[in-house]
């Protein structure tokens, strides 16, 4: 056996894992910190991964192929699986034939992501068993692992990684070509396993209620809820990278480490606080292992020293190391104090084609625009503040259906990318139709899932293997519903662009713009003849409402960096000068 | 408990992973227990972005504390002020000399060479290292003449470097790239 060493991210890990645990069929839906797991597993010989329009069509397809034999998991962000949540608490019921996991990516601190909801909870909703690795080495390990323990209870497993596990780097060790063993499975058919009808979902609650003390004893006894012991009489129960930071800030602690989070091992935990002086809990956003410990009559503190909201770090469970009086003083602290600097939010890329339709949108005084999930969310930013709601997924038309029937006044325009328009924006697209809403959709079809890497989506094309297909047309799709005032634009003709929005927007009704300009990075970077800035600008800083990193105002002048530029001309088209901006010659 | 970092902040698109991702290899490679954090998703559509490569015997954290960083190579000159608090009294530091405009800001770049020439730290190099890289005939290895700098001062013997960039940049542009890292070992001899 000759061990491969390299150092590899926590998904590439649990792609790993998923494959030598014999997995052979993987789904899911894009979502930053998650989005690569599928990537990863897809390089690997003899299986099957696919992207699903969304987390719910992904968690049943896993779901399915379990059924049919094979090893299979579901990947997704934390905000995904309540997408999936529906079939998570139902499958619960069912369990599963061949090994289930469900694969999901917390985004504590927000880096990317509309909440940071803690995922755990979903364990206990399900009262399905829930594991958590600390680093890359553990996530192969344990991901191989969730594949046995979801077998023997017949449950599917939640596998929870964070931001800071998915995205960290670790070294691991592992044999590449050898695999895990596995019972052949053939397709099962059972009527009163599968068929979630009253009177067998009746007796499938009181089997899981059953499995479920079992998995009680379970979380006791198994190797990856351990203690590390130290020199100092004092415990740390710790979990995910909470573990990680505490471990290097107080290595000397006695440590439980908790890699089987639910249900917790609590008669464990009672033999390990016995004979310490304290024993604290460190974990991340919720008290969730706190909790679970005082129900069990344990009388362990956490939120009372660390924070409940936001990523940890070293600095913050330090801090809440001396609250809890573990530690004495602060190792290091600041030399260099923070001195002002200006922001440096994040933009909307050079030639973005969704710039061109926030700069129109912003010239109307009178609409509320129901936005959504995608680069697209950094058209409600300053200077195009062109976006009013972001929810979830799919929220921009739903919501916009529902603002419509009230407001009178202002016309709702809900704006929507493809990928997320294909996720939880056709059955309000069918509403608006349906309940007759006045307002004016734009789809902005770039033909990517671009914000979390580019992944394929039912408008690219081709499919996470690279196959082609003819793409889903939208414009035929909104037509075939049986919506009529539907236009498809190309946002570098932006008059034309303009017009029809313009129009649109005065119109009374329902009406569909679909903006067709395909992403200017994936899959392909575009790159045209840059533009110039002439003696004749005026300095009137109108192309600096568009939001452009390629230009910067100077000396009372716009100047644009033409290693930048994209030339897609959008500068050009809104500047009042004639000649102003002209497309760099000699090129 | 001797664990050191290289903290690499910049702006999205400055290349940072795959500069962050050569120095992880080569850690390993040398011998020692790594870990690397990055952030992707939203703050690489033209934000802040940070990496930070730890080693040592063991690590656990793969992010930095306060105060605590002995290296750090930064792409731009606003963004190393903006982590400055991660810098320890004995770090090194190179700097990029070159600011990447914000939108809709007016920057006094005068103030921002003040605030740099005010961090007391050990050692710092605030250098047009696009100029070495176009040099060298490609601006993208601007990262790497950096790196060549920061390996002298790391533990790490330069052969882990080169087999690194071996491992990790596209064939089309190793060649160059260890140029660039032998040209930022040269620089590194002026100091």
């Amino acid at each position: 056996m000759k061990l491969t060493k390299r150092i590899i991210s926590g998904n590439e890990a649990i792609a790993i894992g998923a494959y030598k645990g014999n997995a052979t069929f993987a789904s899911g839906y894009p979502g930053t910190p998650s989005s690569e797991i599928l990537d990863f597993f897809k390089e690997f010989d003899g299986v099957v991964a696919q992207w699903a329009s969304n987390e719910k069509a992904g968690f049943e397809a896993a779901l399915g192929a379990s059924l049919a034999g094979a090893r299979s998991f579901a990947t997704m962000k934390h905000v995904g699986l309540n997408v999936a949540a529906d079939p998570l608490m139902t499958s619960a019921y069912t369990g599963i034939n061949a090994g289930f996991v469900v694969v999901c990516a917390d985004d504590p601190g927000m880096h990317s992501s509309q909440n940071e909801q803690d995922n755990r909870y979903y364990a206990r909703f399900a009262k399905i068993p829930l594991i958590e690795p600390s680093d890359s080495f553990e996530a192969i390990g344990f991901m191989q692992y969730a594949f046995i323990v979801s077998e023997q209870f017949d449950l599917p497993v939640l596998f929870r990684s964070t931001t800071r596990i998915s995205h960290s780097l670790g070294v691991v060790q592992y044999d590449p070509r050898t695999l895990d063993n596995k019972k052949e499975l053939k397709l099962d058919k059972n009527f009163q396993k599968y068929v979630m009808i009253p009177g067998n979902a009746i007796r499938r609650h009181k089997e899981l209620l059953e499995k479920f003390e079992n998995l009680k004893q379970f979380s006791n006894e198994t190797p990856i809820n351990k203690i590390e012991n130290g020199s100092l009489n004092v415990g740390i129960i710790a979990n995910g990278i909470s573990y990680a930071y505490a471990k290097e800030i107080l290595p000397d602690a006695h440590f439980f480490k908790v890699g089987f989070s639910y249900p917790m091992p609590i008669e464990k935990i009672k033999e390990f606080a016995k004979n310490l002086d304290k024993v604290i809990v460190v974990e991340e956003l919720e008290p969730f292992m706190e909790e679970e410990l005082k129900i069990a009559g344990l009388n362990i503190e956490g939120k009372k020293y660390f924070p409940q909201d936001g990523e940890f770090s070293l600095d913050i469970v330090e801090d809440g190391l001396c609250r809890a009086g573990f530690i004495k003083e602060k190792k290091s602290t600041v030399v260099f104090e923070s001195v002002e600097l200006p922001k440096r939010p994040p933009a909307l890329c050079p030639g973005c084609p969704h710039r061109p339709v926030f700069d129109i949108l912003h010239s109307h005084k009178n609409i509320f625009i129901t936005g959504d999930i995608g680069c697209y969310t950094l058209g409600s930013l300053p200077p195009l503040s062109a976006m009013h709601t972001t929810v979830c997924m799919g929220a921009s038309l739903s919501m916009g259906v529902g603002s419509s029937k009230i407001e009178k006044n202002e016309k709702i325009v809900s704006v929507i990318g493809d990928s997320t328009f294909f996720h939880t924006g056709i059955q309000p697209l069918i509403d608006a139709y349906v309940n007759k809403a006045n307002m004016t959709i734009i789809i902005l079809d770039n033909r990517i899932t671009a914000m979390t890497g580019g992944q394929p989506d039912p408008s690219s094309g081709f499919n996470l293997n690279s196959k082609p297909f003819e793409p889903v047309n939208i414009a035929k799709f909104a037509k075939a519903i049986g919506i009529e005032r539907v236009f498809e634009v190309d946002q570098y003709d932006y008059e034309a662009t303009k017009e029809i929005i313009d129009r649109e927007i005065e119109t009374e009704g329902l009406s569909v713009i679909i903006a067709l300009r395909p992403c200017v990075l994936m899959p392909k970077k575009i790159k045209d003849t840059p533009l110039v800035v002439t003696d004749k600008c005026i300095g009137c800083k109108r192309c600096l409402r568009i939001a452009c990193p390629s230009i910067d105002f100077k000396n009372n002048v716009a100047i644009i960096d033409e290693t930048t530029c994209t030339g897609c001309e959008v500068c050009q088209k809104v500047c009042p000068v004639e000649g102003a901006i002209v497309v760099k010659e000699g090129k | 408990m001797d664990i050191k970092s290289v903290l690499f902040v910049g702006v999205g698109g400055d290349g940072i992973i795959t500069v962050s991702n050569v120095v992880a290899e080569a850690c390993m490679l040398a011998g020692f227990d790594v870990k690397k954090s990055e952030i992707h998703g939203m703050s690489q559509r033209g934000g802040s972005v940070s990496a930070s490569v730890r080693f040592g015997k063991k690590v656990y954290s793969p992010t930095d504390k306060l105060g605590d960083v002995k290296f750090m190579i930064a792409t731009e000159k606003i963004e190393a002020l903006r982590w400055a608090q991660y810098l320890s009294k004995e770090a090194v530091v190179i700097i990029n000399d070159r600011i990447v405009p914000i939108i809709n800001q007016i920057i006094d770049e005068d103030d921002i060479n003040k605030k740099i020439e005010m961090l007391n730290v050990n050692k710092i190099l605030n250098r047009r290292f696009l100029d070495d890289a176009k040099k060298l005939g490609n601006e993208k290895v601007a990262n790497t003449v950096m790196l060549g700098v920061m390996s002298t001062f790391l533990p790490i013997e330069n052969r882990f470097f080169l087999e690194a960039i071996d491992v990790i940049v596209p064939s089309k542009i190793k060649d160059i790239n260890k140029k660039a890292f032998e040209l930022g070992i040269d620089i590194a001899k002026e100091l």
